[in-house]
């Protein structure tokens, strides 16, 4: 099985299974309907599960996490060596790529978090809206509305911009 | 013709006058029951049957059999291949790199009939970085070599001492210095 999700990311609320506390004879429907269920669906479906993985036991293969090495950026480049820019941007388009998952990731804890908590999410999510309007502001400032066509130069220039708003309103 | 019973007489004449039409031959004329339309054989099945009109089907249905056969020829060995790689060679699992260990290039990827595609017929992501930046190399070259011709062609143009921009000259042996050569000419 694939390795489990991260638990303090995603917590799960407390159970509130009630104790069984039955005073008549009748059957109790939900337990029937639970019991239906799993007979009907979720056991053939593990069988299933185990009989294939008993068939691929045998040949398990592995892949791994692509790791690559940091070059200089496009500051770091010489005027006119054009490998080095093209380097610069192969890198700065993995880290656009890197970043995209990252705002995907936060999103995703945000709406399980609302999900989790139901009418009471104003209060119990604050720390995860926190991290999702810091982490969407700067997502905003470096890479916003840089279209489709962007680049690490248009990037450059969009950071020399905001360097110059802030020198000038400090001064 | 006075053998002959005037009802086969009748029947004669009858065939000679409309002999296309059947149950007029001379046999049919005499022994034919006359169909009585008042009484048909209504059972209370599907209701009384009806001959519909309507235009050919034909081509419609010969379309929609040939289009399911031709899906299917490829659709159904795709589908089984696709089920026995998924049953029977699993999906691979993510693990850590090995100390010193280099994977090769298919070993990134998660699905066994994407690693075969990325073994059997593309190239190495590395190799094609690779090739990129060579012809970046290239291009570079040939635009630092346009840029170094242009500038010596205006040197040579300018200074002409180059072996570029050279006009022929007369020989200066052919020269008849004569008119000048001595002061009183």
């Amino acid at each position: 099985m694939p390795s489990d999700y991260d638990k303090d990311a995603y917590p799960e609320p407390p159970r509130q299974t009630p104790v069984v506390d039955k005073q008549t004879a009748l059957p109790n429907p939900a337990l029937i309907v639970s019991k239906l269920f799993y007979y009907s669906v979720d056991l053939p479906v593990t069988t299933f599960r185990g009989v294939i993985e008993g068939i691929q036991s045998g040949n398990k293969s592995v892949y791994y996490h692509q790791k690559f090495r940091r070059v200089p950026d496009l500051t770091g480049c010489q005027e006119g060596d054009y490998v080095c820019y093209y380097e610069a941007e192969m890198q700065w388009r993995r880290d656009y790529k890197v970043d995209q998952e990252i705002v995907k990731v936060i999103q995703e804890r945000l709406r399980a978090c609302q999900q989790r908590e139901g009418p009471s999410y104003h209060q119990n999510c604050a720390k995860e809206m926190q991290q999702f309007t810091e982490v969407t502001k700067a997502y905003q400032a470096r890479y916003g509305d840089l279209g489709a066509y962007a680049s690490g130069r248009k990037c450059l220039m969009k950071q020399k911009e905001r360097m110059m708003a802030a020198q000038a309103q400090q001064a | 013709m006075v053998g002959m019973s005037v009802l086969r007489s009748a029947a004669a004449f009858a065939a000679r006058l409309s002999p296309l039409k059947s149950g007029n031959t001379a046999a049919n004329l005499l022994t034919r029951t006359v169909p009585r339309t008042d009484k048909v054989a209504v059972r209370w099945g599907h209701g009384k049957q009806m001959f519909v009109i309507k235009p050919s089907d034909y081509y419609d249905r010969r379309f929609l059999r040939l289009l399911q056969y031709y899906v299917l020829l490829t659709g159904i060995p795709m589908a089984v291949i696709v089920t026995f790689v998924n049953v029977f060679v699993g999906e691979a699992e993510l693990a850590e790199i090995p100390e010193g260990y280099e994977p090769e290039h298919w070993e990134y990827y998660k699905h066994p009939v994407t690693r075969w595609i990325s073994r059997t017929f593309y190239d190495s992501p590395v190799k094609d970085y690779e090739k990129m930046m060579a012809a970046i190399q290239i291009e570079k070259e040939k635009g630092d070599m346009r840029l170094t011709q242009l500038e010596v062609r205006r040197q040579m143009r300018q200074k002409g001492d180059g072996p570029w921009f050279q006009v022929e000259t007369l020989d200066k042996n052919l020269i008849d210095n004569s008119p000048k050569s001595t002061p009183d000419n």
